[in-house]
C-alpha cells in the first residue's frame, strides 16, 4: 500500500490506473507513470458481511498478493454490504468501466450473466485443479449451463445454533435431527409466563428467512428454482411452509424476527435454538455468556442447505492480459493456504478439499468442532435462488412467508401468488435484457 | 402560591421525562461503548457497565483509518456548506427580488430538484463526475451538492419577508445588487441560514451511499463508510465497537450543537421549522 504518498498523488495514481484499464482515460498519458506500463492494474470490489476485521484481513491478503506478484497490482475496494457492492458494480458496468473482479452474493450470478458482464473461465479452470479440488456444492454457485464464471471465495450456510445451558437444564442432551424432533425439542424448551413467552424454543434469523426457507424446501428434496423460473408452489415448498406455520401455531417460534434481533435474542437466552448463518459463529461464540452448540439443520426427506456468500467473479469487458491477471488473482485468493487462513479467521467455510485435509484446519476442528458441522453440512448445500431479478423475487417470497406466519393467508395461496409474481418479474427482466 | 408553583414546575414535569426519552439513545450508545460484548446481552448484569472498558475505542479505530475519515468528512461537509451558501444566496436573491424572463418557470424547475429522490439521479451524477475526471477524489462528493433547490427555496421565502424599503434605502445610499445582498438581506436572514446549515451539515455528514459509490481508496473516504464496516449484516452487529465508533462519529456534531445551542434554537424558532 502506498499510504505514505499524499492524497493528491494517490488520486492521480488511481485515476491513471483506471484510465489504463479503459485505455481511454484523461490521465493515461501522464508521464509520471509511463514506466509502469507493463504492470497490470486491477480493481477488486468486495462487501463486508460478517465483521469489521474482514476488511483488514482482505486488505492484508491483497497487499501480500501485490508484493508477491510483480506484474499485477490489485486495488482493494471495500464497497459496503452485498447490495451496495452490487450497486457499485452495476454503476461501473453502466458506464462501461467495470472493475476487473468483484465479490457479489451468489444469487446475483444470473443477473450479471444477463447483462453479459461475466468472463467464462471454464477453460482456465479445466487446465487447473479447480474441478478436482473445490467442494462441488460450492463450485456450483459460480456455474450456469456447465460453464464456470468465477471461484467460490466466502461461502456460508445456515446452521442450527443451540444454547447448551438451556438444553442441560431441560435434560435434553442432543440437538434435534429431524423436523419432528425439532418440533418436539422446541416445545419442550418454550417457557411461558402466563400468556407471554419468556423463552422461545426456536427462532429463524429474519430478513434472510427466505434463505433459510429454501434450505427447508431442499430438505424436502426440491431446489425451488431454475435459472428462469421459481417453483415456490410445488408440494415440497408448500409442505415446508406448512411446517413453519405449525410451529408458530404451537407457540414455540415467533412469527417474525430480524436478522440482528434474533442473534441478540439468542445471546440473551430469549430463544433456545436459532437458525443463523455459519458466518455468525465467531460472534455468537464470543458474545454469549453460555456454551453455544452447533448442529446440522434437521432433515426431513434429506439434509439440505442453501449457500450464502459469494464467489469472485471476473469482468468480460477487459483485455486478455487483464483477464489473465484477474484469474491469477482469483486463483490466488482461493488457493489452499489462503482458504485455510480465511476459514480460520472469519468463520466462512473453506471451499477447497485440500484446505480441510491440511494439518492446520484439522487442528482447528479439534479446537472448534462447530466448524466441522459446517463443513459436513456443506455436502448437502447448493446455490441460493440464482434467478434474474432475484431482489424482487426474494421480496415476494418473504412477504408470502410473513403473511402466512402472521395468519393473514394460507400457505398454498400465498406461495402460489408469490410464484406467479416472481415468474412474471423474471420474465420481465429477461425480456428487457435480451 | 400553589398555582404559581405548578406553573413553574408543571412544565418541567412534562418536559424532563420527554428530554430523558430523547437523550436515552445517546446514553445507551455511551454505556454500550464501554461494556464487554458478553455484558451487552446479559440481562443479569444490569444497565450500567460493571467496569469501564475503554478497549472498544482503540479496537474500533483499528478497523479503519478513522482519523483520515474524520478530516475528509469535515472537508467534504464544510466545502458543500460553503458552496451552497454562496449559490443559494445568489439564486434566492434573484428569485426573490429581481425580474427576468421565465423567472417562474426556472423557479419551478429548481423546485423539481427537491422532488427527485437522490437515488434517481445517482447514475447521471456518476457519469458527470466521471467525465469531469473527479472519481475517487474529495471533490466528487462535493460537486453534485453545490446547488440546493431546498436551500434556494427556503432563502427565497426569507428574502421576500425583508421589507423592500430597506433595499430601496440601500440603493439610495449607492448599493448595487451585491452590496444590498451583503449589507441588507443576508444579515436579516441569519436564522434561516443557520437552520439551512444544520440541515445541510447533518445530511451530508451522514451520507453513505454517494461517497461509497464515487470513492475507492481509504484516503478519500468519509466516516459513515467506516461505521458501515462495523454494522455487520451477516452476523449481527458488533455492538460494543459499533457504539464506540458511533460516539466518535456523532461527537463533532453534538459538540457543535452544544456550543451553538442558543443560536440554533433561536434560528429554528425564527425559520418556523420544527
Amino acid at each position: 500500500m502506498k499510504t505514505t504518498k499524499s492524497t493528491i498523488s494517490r488520486r492521480h495514481f488511481l485515476q491513471s490506473s483506471s484510465a489504463a484499464i479503459t485505455a481511454a482515460g484523461l490521465f493515461g498519458s501522464s508521464p509520471l507513470f509511463a514506466q509502469g506500463n507493463d504492470e497490470v492494474k486491477l480493481q477488486f470490489m468486495y462487501p463486508v458481511g460478517v465483521s469489521g476485521d474482514i476488511n483488514r484481513i482482505v486488505t492484508e491478503m491483497i497487499t501480500e498478493f501485490n508484493t508477491t506478484h510483480e506484474k499485477i497490482q490489485v486495488e482493494a475496494i471495500y464497497a459496503g454490504s452485498y447490495d451496495n457492492t452490487e450497486q457499485k458494480v452495476m454503476t461501473s458496468l453502466g458506464v462501461g468501466d467495470p472493475p476487473a473482479t468483484w465479490l457479489p452474493i451468489n444469487s446475483a450470478l444470473q443477473t450479471f450473466l444477463s447483462m453479459d458482464a461475466l468472463a467464462d473461465v471454464t477453460a482456465l479452470a479445466k487446465a487447473d485443479d479447480i474441478y478436482q479440488d473445490f467442494l462441488p456444492g460450492f463450485l456450483s454457485i459460480c456455474e450456469s449451463e456447465e460453464k464456470l464464471y468465477g471461484l467460490p471465495f466466502q461461502c456460508s450456510t445456515p446452521v442450527l445454533y443451540y444454547n447448551k445451558e438451556i438444553f442441560a437444564k431441560a435434560g435434553i442432551n442432543k440437538a434435534p435431527d429431524t423436523w419432528a424432533e425439532l418440533m418436539e425439542t422446541a416445545k419442550a424448551l418454550t417457557v411461558r409466563d402466563g400468556s407471554d413467552v419468556t423463552q422461545w424454543g426456536l427462532t429463524f434469523g429474519g430478513g434472510w428467512h427466505d434463505w433459510i426457507f429454501e434450505s427447508f424446501v431442499r430438505q424436502n428434496g426440491l431446489v425451488p428454482w431454475q435459472q428462469d423460473k421459481v417453483m415456490f408452489d410445488a408440494p415440497e415448498s408448500i409442505d415446508a411452509l406448512e411446517f413453519w406455520v405449525q410451529m408458530v401455531k404451537a407457540g414455540v417460534m415467533p412469527a417474525a424476527s430480524t436478522w440482528q434481533g434474533s442473534a441478540n435474542d439468542f445471546m440473551a437466552g430469549r430463544t433456545a435454538m436459532l437458525y443463523h448463518s455459519t458466518g455468525s459463529l465467531t460472534n455468537l461464540r464470543t458474545s454469549s455468556p453460555f456454551d453455544v452448540g452447533v448442529a446440522f439443520m434437521p432433515k426431513n426427506k434429506t439434509y439440505g442447505a442453501t449457500i450464502g456468500g459469494g464467489p469472485i467473479l471476473m469482468a468480460k469487458d477487459q483485455p486478455d492480459a487483464h483477464l489473465e491477471a484477474s484469474w491469477t488473482f482469483a486463483r490466488w485468493m482461493t488457493n489452499t493456504q489462503n482458504q485455510t487462513h480465511w476459514c480460520k479467521s472469519t468463520g466462512y467455510i473453506a471451499a477447497r478439499k485440500s484446505s480441510w485435509e491440511g494439518e492446520e484446519l484439522k487442528s482447528f476442528i479439534n479446537e472448534v468442532p462447530a466448524a466441522k458441522v459446517a463443513l459436513d453440512q456443506a455436502a448437502y448445500a447448493g446455490a441460493f435462488l440464482q434467478v434474474p431479478g432475484y431482489h424482487k423475487v426474494r421480496e415476494y417470497l418473504k412477504s408470502a412467508i410473513d403473511g402466512t406466519l402472521a395468519g393473514d393467508t394460507d400457505p398454498t395461496g400465498a406461495l402460489k401468488e408469490a410464484t406467479v409474481k416472481s415468474n412474471k418479474e423474471i420474465e420481465r427482466v429477461m425480456r428487457r435484457r435480451s | 402560591m400553589n398555582q404559581s408553583l405548578l406553573k413553574r414546575y408543571g412544565l418541567h414535569g412534562i418536559l424532563i421525562p420527554i428530554a430523558l426519552l430523547w437523550i436515552s439513545p445517546l446514553l445507551w450508545i455511551l454505556v454500550t461503548s464501554v461494556k464487554t460484548r458478553v455484558e451487552v446481552f446479559d440481562a443479569s448484569s444490569g444497565l450500567l457497565p460493571q467496569n469501564f472498558i475503554w478497549d472498544n475505542y482503540p479496537a474500533a479505530m483499528a478497523v479503519a483509518p478513522f482519523g483520515t475519515y474524520m478530516i475528509n468528512s469535515v472537508l467534504v461537509t464544510g466545502s458543500i456548506l460553503a458552496c451552497q451558501i454562496v449559490t443559494i444566496s445568489l439564486a434566492a436573491f434573484a428569485f426573490a427580488r429581481l425580474t427576468f424572463p421565465c423567472k417562474n418557470l426556472i423557479f419551478s424547475l429548481f423546485l423539481l430538484q427537491i422532488m427527485f429522490p437522490i437515488y434517481a439521479i445517482f447514475l447521471t451524477n456518476f457519469i458527470t463526475v466521471r467525465e469531469l475526471g473527479l472519481l475517487n477524489s474529495l471533490p466528487a462528493m462535493v460537486v453534485p451538492f453545490i446547488a440546493s433547490g431546498y436551500g434556494t427555496f427556503m432563502l427565497r421565502q426569507a428574502f421576500r419577508q425583508v421589507p423592500t424599503e430597506l433595499a430601496d434605502a440601500a440603493r439610495l445610499d449607492g448599493c448595487g445588487h451585491f452590496a444590498t445582498l451583503w449589507h441588507v438581506y443576508l444579515p436579516l436572514v441569519k436564522p434561516t441560514l443557520v437552520a439551512f446549515a444544520i440541515i445541510s451539515v447533518v445530511t451530508h455528514w451522514n451520507d453513505y451511499m454517494w461517497p461509497l459509490l464515487v470513492t475507492n481508496s481509504e484516503s478519500v473516504r468519509t466516516l459513515p463508510i467506516g461505521l458501515g464496516l462495523l454494522a455487520k449484516s451477516d452476523s449481527g452487529a458488533d455492538w460494543t465497537r459499533l457504539m464506540a465508533a458511533t460516539v466518535i462519529v456523532v461527537s463533532p456534531l453534538l459538540l457543535l450543537f452544544v456550543v451553538f445551542q442558543r443560536r440554533f434554537v433561536d434560528s429554528f424558532m425564527h425559520a418556523g421549522l420544527k
